[in-house]
């Protein structure tokens, strides 16, 4: 066994609560927004996909992360062809065809192969010894990541695909860059960006224009995000209480209990509630960047800051979102939102950063 | 295998890694402020929004009240009807409840687009009547689409529903929207706009009654608009009755008789001023204003060169003619020119102020008193009298019976009529107005309160319509002002008047035999006859107009009636006939009810055949 004393003398405990308090609070939302409802399954749902999600956690952190970044070719491969046979035999659900059916479960498993892009691109900028990325790295870097971006976003699914940058942006700022690369790259994206603009679904731009004006279309595009802050607003310092919050509970919040998760915690719980969410995120987030600086190599500082940029990129479009500051993408909020798919992933993802984190001390 | 990274890789990640710490700052300041923003800073205006989403308040359209005849006889009330109704957060895309809408319901997509704009800034529970008043074809169709059309429904609405059409149009008016000038000028306190109001006859003068209380249903909804609890139901209440001194079936008499004439009948109790009857023609038909007239009815309305909408028994004033000549002859006995031994020697014609004035007949009347000049409505005595009591007098007496004044009825928009002098007096004015031809004009219901008057020596009442109303101002009391008239004067010229009707004068054509009617006929030239005879045209717009005014019976008075029709001809033969119809009528309905009048009942002078 791997796990000796002095291991689990490093487990940082308080991490570890704090994923499980930000997983609490998405099954308490859970709870009060479908209790008496027929949707009551969700909450055992979710509480069996959070049991599977320590197990795998528990899983991760038991072996050297070593062993897992020593396979990652072959596990990126795999995951390559899943979400390719995705595409294929897929099922669709709201237009996305993102979901893979086994037996009873379904799967999303571009939330999976986020985690292993973040490794194979950590594992693929951490094999040189040189300060900065060369340019053929970045482009090799860049095809490692948008490869499985571009099949992410043929199913049809663009919040989940541009998580995808966030993670390309985070390792590749840590792999350095120099100055007329970032020049390229800048370059390169203003090139991609009208592109995107034109490949973006009418409704796609109007979700992005009606954040600059909410006013605009208050019964279309705008209802969503003009209910969530309703939702929120409403909530105040201390919130209506639980099941109490009528924007919730009655339906005018869209995506109650998956995206729109954080504007059902603010209602009920209030601005105490809300900003102690806040408060969970941050202690992750700082958590993983002072992981990332305690690694004891360059893999570990990879691996941690790709989930870390990932991590912060969604609770902030999600947040964002919520708070009428950022269009409305289908990102939910990580380890609160219902969904297994998701919450699996993160854990496992946490799991080895965690792992990173207890191995720092070079033996 | 762990492999050793290069010390200044390793400072160089580090480096890069202090970075990051900024942009956790960032962004985590930048959730922080907008929830401190919204929860607590402008928590309040959400939570009021919040309010609003869940809890939405529906209007219970209240039912006007029914409008009655002195015998309960239901003249208005109403009907169930249903609209089609548009919810807009039940609509999934504009463009194919548009195609529905104008394809099955025939609703034009520009009427369907026009109102949603109108409707923008409302809710969007807020239900948007998109058809009004449908009919079966249109139930079946947005039943039988309920499931690819949930946005579209049916919902009731109480409609104002004339029972008998035409009739009394003018006394009960019509319904209609509260429009933006009503709304503005404040004219019917307490209304919300889209609210219906009455426009015109007592639909109008008695709106505040008729109106009821609307009620509302304050309920739970969910965000598909899905009720799921109610909070408060307070009931529409119906608006009270309305209860009319007309009669259905005088009514019914009356219109029936000017079926095809241009003009107006009124009949009324002259002891109390209660109306039993009052009819113009032509008509129209308030259920055409329900739910909205059409444009083309409208226009039709408005362009008939006979003003189909024009209560002519109050809003239009005509020369009263030979009626006027027992104002006359009121004055000249109550100012001493008529006395006992007082007459004229009628020979056709005469003189005064240096012009050849015409009598009626040109053969002359012979000797004339002043029953005799009632009779047979001689001019040469009234322009007698009429030069030498001059248009003062003749003026002050008239509008002591109410000519060129509110008879006070409850209608809107009376008219005054015109009583002389005018600014700039010709003696041969006087003339002219002695035998109510010339710049004097009078509304038929001036003209029946003033006989009425005479009737009943001296007593001038209010006409009015309303008997009873079940709440709002309660009626009356209808002023009544007791004019300083002698009993002997009136009854020398109900006397004139009797003779009239009874004994072969001019107004015989209202003789019933067996009652005790006194009247007086009216004909009034349009243009004068030399003018006639120069355009040599007989058309119909020169034909004289025709009264009659009288009363039954004699020394005890129960009824009064007064018939005028434009260009309508002579006033004894096409009037006076009218006249006789509506008192055979009031007899007729006498006999079988007791019901008619109270005043009636205890009237010793009504004889029952």
């Amino acid at each position: 066994m791997r796990l000796n004393r002095r291991l689990l003398l490093s487990f940082d405990w308080l991490w570890f609560i704090g994923l499980l308090l930000l997983s609490g609070a998405g099954l308490a939302a859970i709870w009060s927004t479908t209790r008496g409802t027929n949707l009551s399954y969700y909450l055992g749902r979710q509480l069996t996909y959070l049991c599977l999600s320590l197990v795998v956690f528990l899983i991760v952190l038991c072996f050297d992360y070593h062993v897992y970044t020593d396979y990652i070719s072959f596990a990126y491969l795999s995951g390559l062809a899943v979400l390719g046979l995705t595409l294929v035999i897929g099922h669709t659900v709201h237009s996305n065809k993102s979901w893979l059916k086994l037996g009873v479960f379904a799967f999303q498993p571009s939330e999976l192969v986020k985690i292993l892009v973040i490794v194979a691109l950590a594992k693929y900028y951490s094999d040189t010894d040189r300060d900065y990325l060369e340019l053929s790295e970045l482009v090799t870097g860049g095809l490692i990541v948008f490869g499985p971006m571009l099949l992410v976003m043929l199913q049809g699914d663009l919040g989940t695909a541009i998580a995808f940058v966030s993670i390309y942006a985070g390792l590749t700022f840590l792999g350095g860059l120099k100055r007329k690369h970032v020049v390229v790259l800048v370059i390169a994206a203003a090139l991609t960006l009208p592109a995107g603009w034109m490949m973006l679904k009418d409704y796609q731009r109007g979700r992005i224009q009606t954040v600059l004006n909410p006013a605009s279309d208050p019964h279309g595009l705008g209802y969503q995000p003009q209910q969530s802050k309703i939702a929120i607003g409403s909530g105040g310092f201390l919130g209506k209480g639980f099941k109490q919050g009528t924007q919730g509970q009655l339906g005018f919040l869209p995506a109650r209990y998956t995206d729109f998760v954080f504007a059902v915690i603010s209602e009920e719980r209030g601005f105490l509630g809300s900003i102690s969410l806040l408060g969970l995120f941050l202690l992750v987030s700082y958590r993983l960047l002072r992981a990332a600086r305690e690694a004891k190599d360059k893999i570990g500082s990879m691996v941690t800051v790709g989930v870390f940029s990932l991590f912060l990129f969604h609770v902030l479009i999600n947040v964002g979102m919520n708070l009428g500051l950022l269009p409305i993408a289908g990102i939910p909020l990580p380890l609160v939102s219902a969904g297994g798919s998701s919450l699996l992933s993160y854990f496992a993802a946490m799991g080895l950063c965690m792992n990173i984190n207890m191995r720092r001390f070079v033996n | 295998m762990v492999k050793l990274q290069p010390e200044s890789n390793r400072q160089a990640i580090q480096r890069r890694l202090n970075w990051l710490y900024p942009s956790l700052i960032l962004v985590f300041s930048l959730l922080g402020v907008r929830l401190w923003w919204l929860q607590i800073l402008r928590g309040p205006e959400y939570a009021r929004l919040a309010e609003q989403n869940r809890i939405r308040s529906i209007q219970v359209v209240a039912p006007r009240g029914p409008i009655l005849d002195r015998n309960h006889v239901p003249l208005v009330d109403n009907r169930h009807s249903l609209n089609i109704i548009l919810y807009r957060e039940l609509m999934k895309d504009l463009a194919s409840t548009s195609a529905f809408a104008t394809a099955k319901l025939g609703i034009p997509a520009d009427d369907l687009a026009a109102q949603l704009r109108r409707n923008r800034r409302a809710g969007a529970y807020q239900p948007i009547v998109i058809k009004q008043d449908v009919g079966i074809e249109d139930v079946s169709i947005v039943e039988a689409n309920k499931r690819d059309h949930p946005e579209i429904q049916l919902g009731p609405e109480p409609r104002r529903l004339y029972r008998f059409g035409n009739l009394a149009a003018h006394v009960l008016g019509y319904v209609g929207e509260i429009s933006e000038a009503e709304l503005s000028s404040n004219a019917f306190p307490g209304v919300q706009g889209g609210e219906l109001v009455g426009k015109a006859g007592v639909e109008r003068i008695y709106n505040e009654c008729l109106m009821g209380q609307n009620g509302a249903r304050e309920v739970l909804v969910d965000s598909v608009g899905r009720e799921l609890g109610m909070l408060e139901e307070k009931d529409a209440t119906i608006g009270g009755d309305l209860q009319l001194t007309i009669d259905f079936d005088l009514q019914s008499q009356a219109e029936g008789l000017l079926a095809g004439n241009v003009g107006a009948i009124v009949m009324m109790n002259p002891r109390n001023g209660e109306i039993l009857a009052m009819a113009a023609a032509p008509s129209f038909n308030p259920n055409n204003f329900t739910p909205r007239i059409s444009a083309r009815d409208w226009n039709a309305l408005m362009n008939d060169p006979d003003h189909p909408l024009q209560n002519r028994a109050v809003q239009n004033s005509y020369p009263p003619g030979s009626i006027f000549k027992l104002v006359v002859a009121e004055a000249g006995l109550e100012e001493g020119f008529i006395e006992d031994g007082t007459h004229v020697i009628c020979q056709g014609a005469a003189i005064f102020y240096d012009a050849i004035r015409h009598c009626w007949n040109e053969n002359g009347h012979g000797y004339m008193d002043l029953e005799g000049a009632i009779k047979n409505s001689c001019n040469i005595f009234f322009y007698t009298v009429g030069q030498r009591m001059g248009i003062e007098k003749i003026s002050k007496h008239a509008k002591a019976l109410g000519f060129g004044g509110r008879t006070g009825v409850d209608l809107p928009n009376e008219l005054l009529g015109v009583v002389p002098p005018g600014p700039r007096w010709f003696a041969g004015e006087t003339i002219s107005v002695a035998i109510g031809q010339g710049p004097i004009s009078a509304t038929p219901l001036q003209v029946i309160r003033a006989v009425s008057a005479i009737a009943t020596d001296g007593k001038l009442v209010t006409p009015h319509l309303l008997l009873k109303a079940e709440r709002g101002p309660a009626p009356g009391p209808w002023p009544e002002q007791q004019l300083a008239i002698k009993p002997e004067n009136t009854r020398k010229i109900r006397a004139g008047m009797w003779d009239s009707v009874n004994s072969g004068g001019t107004g015989h054509g209202a003789a019933i035999p067996g009652f005790d009617i006194c009247g007086k006929t009216g004909t009034v030239q349009v243009i004068s006859a030399e003018r006639k005879k120069e355009i040599k045209k007989d058309l119909q717009d020169f034909e004289t107009h025709a009264w009659f005014a009288g009363f039954a019976g004699r020394d005890n008075p129960e009824v009064a009636v007064v018939v005028f029709l434009e260009h309508g001809g002579g006033g004894g033969a096409a009037a006076a006939p009218m006249a006789k119809e509506m008192f055979r009528a009031y007899y007729a309905k006498k006999s079988t009810t007791d019901t008619v009048s109270k005043a009636a009942e205890h009237s010793p002078g009504g004889e029952v055949r």
